[in-house]
């Protein structure tokens, strides 16, 4: 009757006596070592930070992708297992063009977290017929900022395929102490700017190596010019606010 | 020596060429027709309620005109099985996306959607012309039509089925003002901003006209009109601005509503 | 010996403008198609019997001419002359049924006056039927025959391809089935002329509101042996509404690309010349005024 732990998990689809499915813990065990990635909703825009961990100077930072666009209205930035992220990003990506072929308009930030969310439990042994199943949950969270005609929105989405809506949310390693940050500083009326320095020194603060324009990455999404990846002098820009305040 | 040197008639008939092939048509022509005209700040959808296979009648009275949203309209015409059953299936594709993003799909979305949907059966169509009518996300009449397959258009007017061919010239002069010059001196004509009173007359013109020259139209009318939020009623419920014979109902909003009201009139036609 | 294949006739009927039309058919994009009257046309007996009145045929037929589904007339007339005392109704190809019964009349006409009296309605029938029968069916005229001659009254159908039925009461054309209907549910032997009026224009409604290619409404005649009646437009249940809108448009509405007025006054100088040349007193010369339309004085032009 009272099996050890380690039997149950080995299916991905069985539920241990207490109601857990470990396997989906245990995914969600491996965003906390992901790098810290945090975003901010404002009147303006959402905004999306990554760390960027570089751990060798031989490596091109600029090769390591962690915020990505789904649409030209909306972004998502990840922690965790990236590579699983790219079959959620395409999910993503696919089904939003579907949207606005089908119903020419852009598909609501909702509808496209849902459309990802859909994705997440498609593990486990394959059902007759039911062709294309994941082996196991996907080992990354994302946060998914866009704007459509509700205003400014940012979700998150973990490896068990819940969604939840934030003002503001960290995740990674330092998802803790960030999180704690962004509540005390947090204010509802905040600019985009005021976002992106909030961002980056909280990202400061949970970091190890020094802050600079290679190891972060910074995005917005704003009503005006949809979805954009800040670009090197721009970032620069946010650092120095940093460093002189 | 022959008696007969050619077979007689030899020459006159080569047999048929290819066998000659029976197959089953799954489509038929139901006769009937429908029109649409926006304005500014409404939209008015009609259609008459004959159908009709060959010379006989099916039903004096058969919907081809339907409010899918609080905000739009669709009228169908061709094969009537084809109409009744696309109109299901949009009506159902609305309930599923109103499930999933949590708002009624807008004017211009159902347009694209009916496309896709009409485009999905390219090899085996929807015998169908279908005209769709009501109010775009900014307030403004519209109508849209379609082809079979799914080729559509934004336009001020439409007319399609059995008499289109009797109707729709008359609208391009009465709506786009072709082949009318305007007085010397005055403004251009602007089509799509003629006043509700003048649409509906026309509409009425454009059924009796075409139910006097087209055996396929008669029996009954049906008249959808859709109003933008907070546009007045007065020339539409105002006294005696309906025509002699006419009855008008408000029809209810469907979903939360959001200011937009559609009215439905009816009047007979000629029964011959 | 030299033996030449000899040149046989070709027996029974000659198909080969068959192959002709299907020819010019394929060049013309499809052979002519005639307007058709899809119709309601039908007859009755009645009188004799005990019901005191004279014995006579009711012919009765609807008003509207079709060409595919367009409405080509809305008030034509389908019960033709033939005699004074026989009338025919007319469905099917239009020109068929007006041709066949105009040359049939001609027929009789003669017929009566070579025989010295008028010709029976058996006689139109069967010339009408040899006429038909001959065309094997191309002249597309289906008919309801009825009259009264020496033998009473006499009623006919007589179908495209030549054959004939001779009942008391009868219907042809696309609204048949649906007059039919109402024959069979009502028809009696021995009606009077007003109940017989009734009858056949009720099989005539029945035809123009059921029927898609019949319309508009109901001619009737009468014929007993003291002549025809003819009721043209006996019911007119059909009658157009008014539009809800004047049409009328303003003066000027039509372009145009060019607009040239000229006089038709043509202007000359007229000189005297009597007198060899000299002008002679109290002759005036007055040259032809020029010009007196709408242009003035010479042909104007405008906007060319």
């Amino acid at each position: 009757m009272f099996l050890t732990r380690s039997e149950y998990d080995r299916g991905v689809n069985t539920f241990s006596p207490e109601g857990r499915l470990f396997q989906v813990e245990y995914a969600m065990e491996a965003i906390k070592l992901g790098s810290t990635t945090v975003g901010i909703t404002t009147p303006e825009g959402v905004i999306l930070a990554v760390e960027k961990r570089v751990p060798s100077p031989l490596l091109e930072s600029s090769s390591i992708e962690k915020i990505m666009e789904i649409d030209s209205h909306i972004g998502t930035a990840m922690s965790g297992l990236t590579a699983d992220a790219r079959t959620m990003v395409e999910h993503a990506r696919v089904t939003s063009q579907m949207h606005n072929f089908t119903y020419d308009e852009k598909i609501g930030v909702e509808s496209c977290t849902q459309a990802v969310c859909d994705l997440a439990l498609r593990f486990g042994e394959s059902v007759e017929d039911d062709d294309a199943l994941m082996s196991r949950p996907f080992g990354v969270a994302l946060l998914i900022a866009g704007i459509d005609e509700k205003g400014p929105q940012l979700y998150h989405t973990d490896p068990s395929g819940t969604f939840v809506r934030y003002d503001a949310k960290a995740i990674g390693s330092g998802s803790d102490a960030a999180q704690q940050s962004l509540q005390d500083a947090f204010h509802k009326q905040m600019t985009l700017m005021e976002a992106h320095s909030l961002a980056l020194k909280v990202l400061k603060q949970v970091m190890e190596e020094k802050l600079d324009e290679n190891n972060v990455q910074l995005a917005q999404v704003t009503k005006e010019k949809g979805f954009e990846i800040l670009g090197e002098n721009e970032l620069k820009a946010v650092i120095e606010t940093l460093a002189a305040a | 020596m022959a008696l007969y040197h050619n077979q007689p008639m030899a020459h006159a008939q080569e047999p048929t060429a290819a066998p000659i092939e029976h197959r089953f048509n799954p489509y038929s022509d139901n006769g009937g027709s429908i029109l649409a005209i926006a304005g500014t700040d409404f939209s008015v959808i009609a259609g008459d309620t004959r159908q009709s296979e060959g010379y006989n009648i099916q039903t004096r009275y058969a919907r081809k005109v339907w409010q899918l949203t609080d905000k739009a309209v669709l009228a169908t015409n061709g094969f009537a099985a084809d109409g009744n059953n696309f109109v299901k299936r949009v009506k159902q594709r609305l309930e599923w996306y109103e499930h999933a993003h949590h708002k009624p799909m807008g004017l211009k979305s159902i347009a694209r959607m009916i496309q896709t949907m009409l485009y999905g059966k390219r090899f085996f169509p929807y015998y169908v012309y279908n005209i769709l009518g009501g109010i775009e996300e900014d307030g403004s009449g519209a109508v849209y039509s379609f082809d079979p397959v799914g080729s559509y258009e934004r336009e001020a007017c439409r007319a399609a089925g059995a008499a289109q061919s009797l109707i729709q010239p008359f609208l391009d002069n009465q709506i786009y003002f072709k082949n009318q010059q305007p007085e010397p001196g005055s403004q251009p004509f602007i089509p799509g901003n003629l006043p509700l009173a003048t649409v509906l007359s026309l509409v009425v013109d454009s059924f009796t006209s075409a139910t006097e020259r087209h055996i396929e139209v008669g029996d009954g009318m049906e008249i959808y009109i859709v109003m933008a939020r907070d546009r007045t009623t007065d020339d539409l419920l105002g006294e005696g601005k309906l025509q002699k014979g006419m009855e008008i109902e408000e029809l209810g909003t469907l979903g939360e509503g959001q200011g937009e009201r559609t009215f439905l009139v009816r009047q007979a036609l000629k029964r011959d | 010996m030299v033996s030449k294949a000899v040149e046989t006739p070709n027996a029974g009927f000659d198909f080969s403008n068959y192959a002709r039309n299907e020819f010019f058919g394929q060049r013309l994009q499809g052979i002519p198609k005639a307007t058709s009257t899809g119709t309601t046309i039908v007859g009755v007996i009645f009188g004799g019997g005990d019901s005191g009145e004279e014995p006579g045929v009711c012919l009765g037929a609807d008003t509207r001419a079709t060409g595919g589904p367009i409405v080509a007339d809305k008030n034509c007339e389908k019960i033709h002359y033939l005699t004074p005392q026989i009338r025919c109704c007319g469905a099917g190809t239009a020109a068929d049924t007006e041709f066949v019964t105009n040359l049939i009349s001609s027929n009789l006409e003669l017929h009566a006056l070579s025989q010295g009296r008028p010709a029976r309605v058996v006689t139109a029938m069967t010339m009408l039927k040899q006429y038909l029968f001959r065309y094997q069916g191309h002249v597309g005229a289906h008919l309801v025959l009825g009259g009264v001659d020496v033998t009473g009254p006499q009623l006919f159908t007589v179908h495209a391809h030549g054959s004939t039925d001779k009942l008391p009461y009868v219907t042809m054309g696309s609204g048949s089935l649906a007059a039919m209907a109402v024959f069979e549910s009502s028809f009696k032997e021995n009606m009077k002329r007003e109940e017989a009026i009734a009858l056949v224009s009720r099989a005539i409604r029945s035809g123009i509101f059921n029927d898609l290619g019949s319309g508009s409404n109901v001619d009737v005649a009468v014929i007993t042996k003291n002549g025809t009646e003819n009721l043209r437009n006996y019911e007119m249940p059909n009658e157009r509404g008014l539009k809800s809108r004047n049409y009328k448009f303003r003066r000027g509405t039509t372009a145009w690309t060019k607009e040239s007025i000229r006089s038709l006054i043509v202007s000359e100088e007229i000189k005297s010349t009597s007198g060899a040349g000299k002008d002679q007193g109290g002759v005036e010369v007055v040259p032809v005024p020029t010009g007196a339309g709408a242009g003035g004085e010479e042909g104007m032009e405008i906007d060319s």
